[in-house]
């Protein structure tokens, strides 16, 4: 019996008279790589966005490790170890990258005097994790994130998601924009979250990059659940599809 | 570099320029102004800037000095009232730029009107006296006193003391961190856990204290609370600012680059003056410079861009 991670319930959404979500219903386990499927307006990046805290649903409820949990802000999702990666990966251009991996939970040194922060660990950690993600370049931690290209940002954003041990972490449509190579690196780091005890969930446009990589597939159309228990090993690309457009495969 | 090349330059146009009473002079006044833009520089980092500087530069000592000369209370709490006014306009400032989401030009220049109408209309344009008597209060904030030919203000001393304690902050500290980070890309910055708002409202609050702490300064250095003091001054900090390299658009800056903007400006009217160009073409420089600056940085940008 897999060991239940989050669970989203019932979870309804409007935006005005449009109606996102309606009665959603998404489970992932521990260690589970979910691919959310759906065509665009679907509404996947809402019902994410209400899993990291960046927006409130209108009815239905959230439970991690099954206890039932409120949601407010991004922050709450962090500390319960629910990380986002968006398509902008979300990194201040401006500031170094160590200095954006450790944004909003920078490491502090004493004295204390005003936060001192501990640039020495900051840097070290960074040096750390971009190797481990697989940056090859020697790219100095104090390198603004205005000075990288798309992939490393991306490297840059899921470096941050596996340092503060999230256990689940969520990918939407990270692979927009990257080359080919880049994209590649994001699915290989996928597929190896699994091993480092990580549970995922990742959206993508591309069905080919999701069969590749999940062990499960959930369908989202009009705001409504369509599926959830798609193997993707015993299923093929044709089917998925007819499932999300809702038509009948095409001879 | 500017600095340097103009230091030099006026120095041989004019000996009189590097004369002991021209420094003193010079490092009189710098301060005054110079405390505004420390905080400034933040808030700009921040991503917003603040006009109303120049209004509650103005007021703040005619409070400070309008309850003393009246008997209401001793000088020092008019010190504290006055400072407590300016957090209560930093604080108007940014809840009206971070709750309301109205632009930090439009309210700060709201804010702007609003101080120096009320300047105005509680002293109907009439400065008020101040004391040259021996207050310790006074002696702490500008007290004078030699070394050699030099005359030194104490407000010399906390502008230096300010600066390092601000551009500590800024560099080192997890508060400069969440103020890059609000500049650079406020959504984000939020999604992290960063207090944007609480983050933009305390610089917002700071700028106005210090602006309020220079003002009292001034008064207590020329002898006289004027309701018309520090007029246009926002101007002229922010252009101190953004000479030091801070972005208009937030994400950067930095207290020494500041400093120096400031250094460049004082001494460039200082010396526009002793060389015997009119006072008056003071601002074709002013303008000159900011237009040559903004022109270099684009083009580093582009260059930079070009190569990576
Ligand atoms: N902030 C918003 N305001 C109004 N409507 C929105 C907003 N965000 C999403 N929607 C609507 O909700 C539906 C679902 O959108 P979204 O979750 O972004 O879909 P997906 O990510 O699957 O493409 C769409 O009809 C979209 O127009
Ligand atoms: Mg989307």
């Amino acid at each position: 019996m897999p060991e239940e991670l989050v669970r989203m319930d019932r979870i309804n959404k409007f935006f005005g008279r449009v109606q996102a979500l309606n009665d959603v219903t998404l489970s992932v386990n521990r260690n589970e790589i979910v691919g959310l499927l759906g065509d665009n307006g679907a509404g996947k990046s809402t019902l994410i966005k209400i899993l990291s805290g960046a927006l409130p649903a209108d009815s239905g409820d959230i439970f991690v490790h099954g206890n039932r949990v409120k949601i407010r802000n991004t922050t709450d999702a962090m500390a319960l170890g629910i990380e986002t990666i968006y398509q902008d990966s979300a990194l201040i251009s401006q500031l170094s990258i160590a200095r954006n991996l450790f944004l909003g939970r920078e490491p502090l040194k004493s004295p204390r005097f005003f936060d001192r922060l501990d640039q020495d660990t900051m840097n070290e950690v960074a040096r750390k994790l971009l190797k481990q993600v697989g940056i090859k370049k020697e790219i100095p931690p104090t390198t603004p994130i205005s000075a990288l290209s798309g992939g490393e940002r991306q490297a840059v954003a899921i470096a941050r998601a596996m340092h503060f041990e999230s256990e689940l972490i969520i990918l939407d449509e990270p692979t927009n924009n990257l080359g080919v190579e880049e994209t590649q690196g994001v699915l290989r780091f996928v597929r190896g979250a699994r091993d480092s005890g990580h549970s995922c969930i990742l959206i993508a446009h591309n069905i080919y990059h999701v069969f590749q990589v999940v062990d499960r597939i959930i369908v989202l159309r009009r705001g409504k659940t369509v599926a959830d228990d798609i193997d993707p090993k015993r299923t093929t690309i044709e089917a998925v599809e007819s499932i999300i457009t809702g038509m009948p495969i095409s001879a | 570099m500017l600095l340097v090349v103009e230091i030099a330059a006026f120095s041989l146009r004019s000996p009189a320029f590097l004369s002991a009473g021209n420094i003193s002079n010079l490092l009189a006044f710098t301060p005054e102004l110079g405390m505004i833009t420390l905080g400034m520089t933040l808030l700009m980092t921040a991503g917003e800037f603040d006009l109303s500087v120049g209004s509650v530069f103005g007021f703040a000592p005619i409070i400070m000095w309008t309850l003393y000369n009246t008997h209401i209370a001793p000088l020092e709490v008019g010190f504290v009232v006055a400072l407590l006014f300016a957090v209560i306009v930093g604080l108007a400032n940014g809840w009206f730029v971070t709750y309301l989401k109205i632009p930090s030009f439009l309210v700060t220049l709201g804010m702007l009107l609003v101080v120096r109408g009320i300047a105005l209309y509680v002293t109907d344009g009439f400065p008020q006296r101040t004391w040259t008597a021996d207050a310790p209060l006074m002696k702490i904030v500008v007290g004078e006193f030699a070394i050699g030919d030099l005359y030194i203000y104490a407000s010399l001393l906390w502008f230096i003391l300010f600066a390092i304690i601000l551009g500590y902050v800024l560099t080192e500290s997890k508060a400069g961190n969440w103020i890059q980070a609000a500049g650079g890309n406020p959504e984000a910055a939020r999604a992290r856990g960063v207090r944007v708002t609480y983050t933009k409202i305390a610089l917002f609050i700071l700028t106005a204290v210090l602006s309020a702490y220079a003002g009292i300064t001034s008064s207590i250095r020329v002898s006289a609370a004027n309701p018309n003091s520090g007029t246009g001054y926002e101007l002229e900090v922010i252009a101190m600012v953004v000479i030091g390299g801070t972005a208009l658009t937030g994400g950067r800056g930095t207290i020494i680059g500041t400093v120096i903007g400031v250094l460049i400006l004082r001494t460039m009217r200082n010396g526009i003056v002793l060389i015997g160009v009119p006072g008056l073409a003071y601002n074709i420089f002013v303008g000159g410079i900011i237009l040559a600056m903004m022109a270099l940085h684009s083009w580093l940008e582009r260059r930079h861009h070009a190569g990576t």
